[in-house]
């Protein structure tokens, strides 16, 4: 270069060229506007509206009943609405807001733009991921399970038990994690947002089925994890295998998404 | 660079195809250290296709391509901490500004010092007229305006190479004169690679220029050579006399194909065909003078207007292809 002495130049390698330059970008776009603000205010309505309803309002509407009452416990079902709610909602929210993450890049030209500068292909995608990855965990799930954690415990009159919820709260991210990866990743195979988005909702509502039709679909794949995560944070019994093999599948499914979209990310043509 | 020869970019048949059909031909070129390369063709002809070649956005299906003599498959990321690129289509991110844009690039490249990178942020805004826009976000951007933020990213790392792909596309006028006079600036720390189908950008400011057509190299010279044609050689001269007797002797030279004669003003215009350039070189003037009766008063050989060179060269590859 001709003029540029003066400067500290950037010097990562290899597969790292551009990463922190680019998770840098996506950070920015998220936490430099108000969207986050937005965004933890509209999970906040979703998910912990329904928590709210379940701990204080239907059991002040329905306590007259002595019957029902006696086979509503607030608490349980303040847990199931964070956790079988509450991760349905975040599943359907990351494949909206995140389908055109990659796709919509590629369509625009933005994708080329930026790697005709000195950025490696995995880099670009790993970026999105890591940059999506802690939007969920901070705000999608993060401030949702904190403010849910409050209210069950107030609910229950003293602190939840804190294990059993972090457990719970750990499957609601791999869930989600699992669907922000398979979203990125039909970002880089397919073609069209369109494709991305059918794709993605397919296989999260026909998830809803097939474990109905194919039980053991529901052990390898996260479909049933919205189930299992609120017996796992209640400390009911249920197997070992029901309950952890979905969790591990769902761990392995989602690197697998990661792993495919690097493979394919540097043979695709811009 | 590659230090042997002082060539930026070279292509061994770099070629290209999609689903059989041919985007580029073999491509073989070298282009030279600080020169100014004029890639010309009309819509289609490969150029976009040669350029992302060269930046690894797509890959070859034939050949090879090295730039500061490095492979642009093995090597692409190297190669792009030296190079500045500008698209057909700027695209950028909607919601930055200007000068956030260009920091984006800038991070690309350089960590540091913060006060460096804006204050090269600033010089490059200037370069391109877009101080007063700077902190407007690009969206708002109009075709001129985002040209110019395309200029800007490409060059905000002092790249070694320049390629740009229809920079003056869709400027006006003085945009383009703008564009023009930027890169001349440019090519004294850069080499420059670029596309176009305007004609007059390419004979203003090129070195070298290249003409492909249906993804295939038709013409490749100095842009000196290429404006003095091809085929046959024309000569244009004036004289003031009688010119019968010159008419007479070249006549009867056998490697003068046509003469036509005008007569203005007591001057008399001609426009002499020859097939021999050597022969036309040694003699032409010569014999002319030789004639007592009349005086020479300009002498040259015709140059050609680039538009009539690629229309020519375009029409010839055309036919050669049916």
């Amino acid at each position: 270069m001709a003029t540029n002495s003066t400067f500290v130049i950037v010097k990562e390698q290899g597969w790292r060229m551009g990463f922190a330059n680019l998770l840098r970008n996506e950070n920015l776009e998220l936490w430099r506007s108000h969207r986050w603000i937005k965004q933890a205010g509209l999970w906040l309505l979703a998910v912990n509206g329904f928590v709210v309803i379940n701990l204080f309002v239907l059991p002040a509407i329905i306590l007259p009943d002595e019957n029902v009452s006696s086979m509503m416990d607030p608490v349980s079902e303040g847990i199931r609405a964070l956790f079988q709610i509450g991760t349905t909602a975040l599943a359907i929210g990351t494949i909206t807001m995140t389908q055109g993450k990659v796709i919509g890049e590629r369509e625009t030209g933005i994708t080329a733009w930026i790697l005709s500068k000195p950025v490696s292909r995995p880099a670009y995608f790993l970026a999105k991921i890591v940059a999506h990855s802690l939007e969920i965990i901070a705000i999608m799930v993060g401030i949702q399970s904190v403010v849910a954690y409050g209210l069950i415990s107030l609910a229950n009159g003293e602190a939840f038990p804190l294990l059993p919820f972090l457990i719970g709260v750990g499957g609601m991210i791999l869930h989600t994690f699992f669907y922000l990866a398979l979203t990125l990743m039909l970002g880089v195979l397919v073609k069209t947002r369109s494709q991305v988005l059918g794709i993605a909702m397919g296989l999260f509502f026909g998830g809803m089925l097939l474990p109905n039709l194919i039980n053991q679909l529901g052990l390898v794949t996260p479909w049933l994890l919205p189930n299992i995560l609120p017996v796992l944070a209640l400390q009911m019994q249920i197997p070992f295998v029901t309950a952890y093999l979905p969790i591990l599948m769902t761990a392995i499914w989602s690197m697998v998404f990661i792993i495919v979209a690097l493979w394919k990310l540097p043979r695709l043509e811009f | 660079m590659d230090k042997k020869n002082g060539i930026v970019i070279e292509t061994q048949g770099l070629s290209k195809s999609y689903k059989g059909v041919e985007a580029l031909k073999p491509l073989s070129l070298q282009v030279p250290k600080n020169s100014i390369f004029g890639f010309l063709g009309p819509n289609g002809s490969g150029k976009s296709t040669t350029i992302k070649l060269l930046l690894d956005l797509i890959h070859p299906s034939g050949g090879s391509a090295t730039v500061f003599g490095f492979d642009t498959v093995q090597k692409s990321p190297e190669i792009r901490t030296r190079v500045g690129y500008m698209a057909q289509d700027q695209r950028f991110y909607g919601h930055m500004t200007a000068r956030e844009t260009l920091r984006f690039v800038a991070g690309f490249f350089y960590a540091g010092p913060k006060a460096e990178i804006e204050k090269r942020i600033d010089e490059t805004l200037e370069l391109v007229d877009l101080v007063g826009k700077a902190d407007r976000p690009v969206q708002g951007f109009s075709g001129g305006e985002r040209q110019r933020l395309g200029i800007a990213q490409a060059q905000v790392n002092y790249p070694d190479l320049l390629i740009l792909d229809e920079p003056a596309a869709a400027l006006d006028p003085q945009g383009r004169h703008d564009v023009l006079m930027i890169m001349e600036r440019l090519r004294k720390h850069s080499t420059i690679f670029f596309s176009t189908h305007i004609l007059d950008d390419v004979q203003k400011v090129s070195d070298t220029v290249a003409i492909l057509n249906h993804g295939e190299l038709v013409a490749l010279a100095p842009i000196e050579e290429l404006l003095v044609g091809s085929g046959n050689v024309v000569y244009l001269f004036t004289t003031i006399g009688d010119g019968d007797g010159i008419q007479t002797l070249l006549s009867d030279m056998s490697w003068v194909t046509d003469i036509n004669r005008s007569g203005v003003n007591g001057r008399t215009q001609w426009q002499v065909i020859v097939d021999d350039e050597d022969a036309a070189e040694a003699q032409l003037l010569r014999s002319v003078q030789s004639g007592s009766e009349v005086t020479v008063t300009e002498f040259g050989r015709k140059k050609f207007e680039l538009e009539e060179i690629f229309l020519e060269i375009i029409k010839e590859s055309n036919h050669g292809n049916k």
